[in-house]
């Protein structure tokens, strides 16, 4: 750590206090962590053109920011309203311009003295709902920033600031990564409290609990963590709080760079964190005693702990019938597994194993490789690879040539190739089966992680037989239920083994059997319904008796 | 967790040991494993939860002192070595009879002993989770393949029942009940658990779960190939699942049985080998076991393809004229001892007391 503290001592910062002068902004060699430091130190001052002075200093050329000044009431007090274009409503700042201007004049507080006009004005003449303070210019910037349109006033050292917030976003649709045929088609956003109030919608009760975060030294990133007080476990709070607090970064673009920062093991190629898009699924985890991450500027909210069963489980799940949402449910692992596996596999088995296959269709499959010059390893890598070639560049393209591109690889690149005999039909067959297993993954980093590991397996098969694909599952495996998120095990329900939690896992159970929270993240209050809720015909007995004695009377 | 490592050597070999002598009975020589297999988790479990935060090693140096502790436990510490060696031995020659005919030895055995070095590395957390894992799929695998013996079970082979007396029943149930010694790794993993008091139940549990599993492969084993045929095969078992022939599409199906047999062998192995480095470690008083996991693993390894020649060598070491006498010496004998000083020690404070 020497090297690091020579490295500071080198690019020392300048904090001494002489620096508090707003004049000092307009010195060109300050660096930025100077400027940002000097911004923080400036007080507001009573006079305004000094405060005005700083705030130009401070935001030099930029010309998104106008400073509209105004005279108030009859003693002709100098003010000013500054907004940032783009950040407030042009209405609703129009109308604040009008009531400090026309209706002030018009109204009995327009003889109020110089010094209690700010008080005047904020209780009996303003309507913003929300009314904030600051006295430092990095507040003053902070509520600018915020959408609010601030308000300064002649012999008032702080400034107003009125809630105007009308940034424009995009508008609520359905996430194009999660879609769902039957349940909620709203999505989150790019904006933070839009999605908070997506998420509260769906949860009213005043438990939702939201703690703010400002993270990265330049952007100042909103991150709010969501959780339902009483529900979450206090030391995974803690645990998160201090996760989120260690964050020493200047800019924060996306939830992939939270997720970073905050996952157990760096190194792990499944995701320990878990994303979506979706506000009921967010709510769903908060329900479970799981806590919610959002990021603003990012429609992409993380949820924390994570298990590995979340990650292939599709929205669809539970708005479909039991049944159903069962056979589809487990449908899925099998998919996942296979995509992992099957490429591997029938590398083994042909390369080593020929014998586990019945006859009949082994020789169905060496004469399809009749004059194919590669070994089968080559061919199934080869297959593979030119697969994710044609994923690539149908993900990277633009949407309308994207698909054509699809297309003509898989038909014609394929069709070639077995013509020109440098490749197997059953290979194809298999490279298409493991890419549509791969493709039922509801996860997308999830379905990545298992297209990566699946070279790994191809080449034990190749080397090792049927006993590398094993040794290989058994890595992989030993990999997983050793990954911790949060410290609670990744790989439960299965390993450690929790029988309880299954009902929502391998198969899904009815609402009404629900009745535990999973373990361990629920169990904090590990009951979510009394049990004995089946539907069932007629009346309950009571309410029969109650029936009975009312036509009595 | 403890279940699996019981269920591996049986599936393979158990059959053989117990036809042996039983022949047509081989049921009924699984069924007299089962009690015996209790008596001896009872025996290792009981003194482990009396000690609930010390491994064997470590209340084996408090019961007889730290001189003839050691003794004891390095008599333990050899039945892991030796345990551990020929699982992977047998492992390695079913794989090799079996599926690839031209790889050599050393290499499965180096393969197996890497995943259970890295297993042993994580750490007991992970071996335990695997065990969970990895016991549904065994149990599914066994069943799948004990299915598809139904269509050839010939209740025939089965007859005449119980005509040969019992003493052949009871010699067929000895070596079994022997290998039991294996129950040893308790005393290791009894400090690990979360509810040590509760660990004698579970290990009791795992036996009878196992003991099922002994007498369904036990006997569709015999039912399948007949009492003469399966006593003269060295792994009856995959020979009875080999014979199967469902249609065109449904043979070879021994390939579940050998991969379930690769899931038991991977657990008991790290098991052993983390009982071995964490045993040693304690005896050496070394604070971590990983530093003796790579030496001992080359030592093991060494062991295991060195220590038998050939494939009915290994076998010898399965017979009731080598293995009950290594079982009592090592095992039963310094666990008596124990047991005799522990209550030596509970008489004597309770006569200070009282």
């Amino acid at each position: 750590m020497k090297w690091f503290k020579q490295l500071k001592q080198l690019f020392s910062t300048k904090h001494d206090d002489s620096s508090t002068d707003p004049a000092n902004l307009e010195d060109d060699r300050l660096d930025i962590s100077e400027r940002e430091h000097l911004v923080q130190s400036i007080r507001l001052e009573p006079s305004i053109e000094a405060n005005l002075e700083a705030l130009k200093k401070m935001i030099g050329p930029s010309w998104d920011i106008p400073i509209r000044p105004l005279l108030l009431g009859t003693h002709r007090v100098p003010a000013a309203v500054v907004i940032i274009e783009g950040f407030s409503d042009k209405n609703q700042v129009a109308e604040l311009t009008q009531a400090l201007t026309v209706e002030l004049l018009n109204s009995p507080l327009r003889d109020t003295p110089a010094e209690s006009l700010p008080e005047a004005i904020v209780g009996r003449l303003l309507q913003s709902s929300k009314i904030d303070y600051a006295d430092t210019l990095d507040g003053l910037w902070r509520l600018l920033t915020g959408g609010n349109t601030v308000i300064l006033v002649d012999g008032y050292n702080r400034a107003i600031g009125c809630s105007s917030e009308g940034a424009v976003y995009r508008a609520i649709e359905e996430p194009s990564s999660e879609t769902v045929i039957r349940g909620p088609r709203d999505g989150f956003i790019e904006s933070i409290a839009e999605n908070m109030s997506l998420v509260r919608r769906r949860l009213r009760t005043p438990n939702l609990w939201s703690e703010r975060f400002i993270v990265g030294s330049l952007t100042k990133t909103q991150v709010a963590m969501l959780y339902i007080k009483g529900l979450a476990h206090e030391e995974l709070i803690e645990e998160l709080r201090q996760r989120i607090s260690r964050i020493r970064i200047d800019g924060i673009l996306g939830a992939g760079q939270i997720e970073e920062f905050i996952e157990d093991q760096p190194a792990s190629l499944f995701p320990l964190v878990f994303q979506t898009e979706r506000p009921d699924r967010a709510t769903s985890m908060l329900l479970e005693g799981r806590i919610a991450i959002m990021i603003d500027g990012t429609p992409f909210v993380l949820c924390v702990p994570t298990e590995f069963s979340m990650l292939l489980h599709a929205p669809d799940d539970y708005y479909e019938k039991v049944p159903s949402g069962t056979i589809l449910g487990s449908l899925r692992y099998l998919a996942f597994w296979s995509s992992i596996l099957i490429p591997g596999a029938y590398t083994a088995t042909l390369t080593f194993h020929q014998e586990l296959i019945p006859t009949e269709l082994l020789i169905k499959i060496i004469a399809s490789r009749e004059g194919v010059p590669f070994p089968v390893a080559v061919e199934v890598f080869l297959m593979e690879f030119v697969f994710e070639l044609l994923r690539e560049a149908g993900l990277r393209l633009p949407k309308a040539i994207g698909s054509a591109v699809t297309i003509v690889g898989a038909l014609i690149l394929g069709d070639a190739a077995i013509n020109a005999g440098l490749v197997s039909p059953p290979v194809v067959i298999v490279v298409a089966l493991t890419a549509l297993s791969s493709f039922s993954t509801p996860t997308y980093s999830f379905s990545l992680a298992a297209r990566l590991s699946r070279f790994v397996f191809v080449i034990l098969g190749a080397v090792l037989g049927l006993f590398g694909v094993q040794f290989g599952f058994l890595l992989l495996l030993m990999f997983l239920t050793s990954l911790r998120s949060f410290g609670y095990p990744y790989f439960s329900p299965f390993g450690p083994l929790i029988l309880s939690n299954m009902k929502d896992v391998l198969y899904r159970t009815w609402w009404w059997d629900m009745i535990r929270r999973p373990f361990p993240v629920g169990s904090r209050e590990p009951i979510r319904q009394p049990p004995g809720r089946k539907p069932r015909p007629g009346l309950e007995k009571e309410e029969v008796e109650k029936r009975e004695a009312r036509r009595s009377e | 967790m403890l279940f699996i490592i019981r269920s591996t050597v049986s599936i393979a070999t158990l059959p053989v040991l117990t036809t042996g002598e039983a022949a047509q009975d081989a049921w009924a020589s699984s069924l007299l494993v089962v009690p015996g297999t209790v008596l001896i988790v009872l025996l290792v479990g009981g003194l482990g939860i009396k000690f609930k935060e010390m491994t064997v090693v470590e209340y084996s140096a408090e019961l007889l002192g730290r001189p003839l502790g050691a003794v004891v436990s390095s008599l333990f510490l050899l039945v892991f070595l030796h345990f551990a060696a020929t699982d992977i031995r047998v492992y390695a020659e079913v794989l090799i009879s079996g599926f690839t005919p031209k790889t050599p030895i050393p290499f499965i055995v180096g393969i197996v002993i890497a995943l259970a070095v890295i297993a042993s590395q994580l750490g007991i957390e992970t071996i335990g989770r695997m065990a969970d894992v990895l016991t549904p799929l065994f149990v599914l695998f066994i069943a799948l393949g004990i299915l598809g013996c139904l269509v050839t079970f010939d209740i025939q082979h089965l007859e005449p029942v119980l005509s040969r007396g019992s003493m052949p029943i009871i010699s067929g149930a000895l070596t079994p009940t022997a290998l039991g010694a294996k129950y040893l790794t308790l005393a290791m993993l009894i400090p690990n658990t979360t509810k040590p008091s509760k660990a004698l139940t579970y290990a009791v549990v795992s036996v009878l779960l196992s003991g099922v599993v002994l007498i369904a492969v036990a006997t569709s084993a015999v039912a399948v190939l007949g009492a003469d045929l399966s006593r003269n095969t060295v792994f009856p078992f995959f020979k009875a699942l080999r014979s199967v022939r469902i249609t065109q599409l449904i043979q070879r199906i021994e390939a579940l049985a050998v991969i379930s047999w690769g899931y038991g062998v991977f657990i008991d192995v790290s098991l052993l080998l983390y009982s071995g480095a964490k045993g040693l470690s304690q005896l050496l008083g070394l604070d971590d076991y990983r530093v003796l996991l790579l030496p001992l693993a080359v030592i093991w390894g060494f062991y295991a393809v060195e220590s038998h020649d050939t494939l009915l060598e290994l076998m010898h070491v399965y017979r009731p004229s080598t293995l009950i006498p290594f079982a009592t010496v090592m095992v039963f004998v310094p666990y008596i001892v124990l047991w005799i000083a522990y209550l030596i020690r509970v008489r004597r404070s309770h006569g200070e007391s009282g």
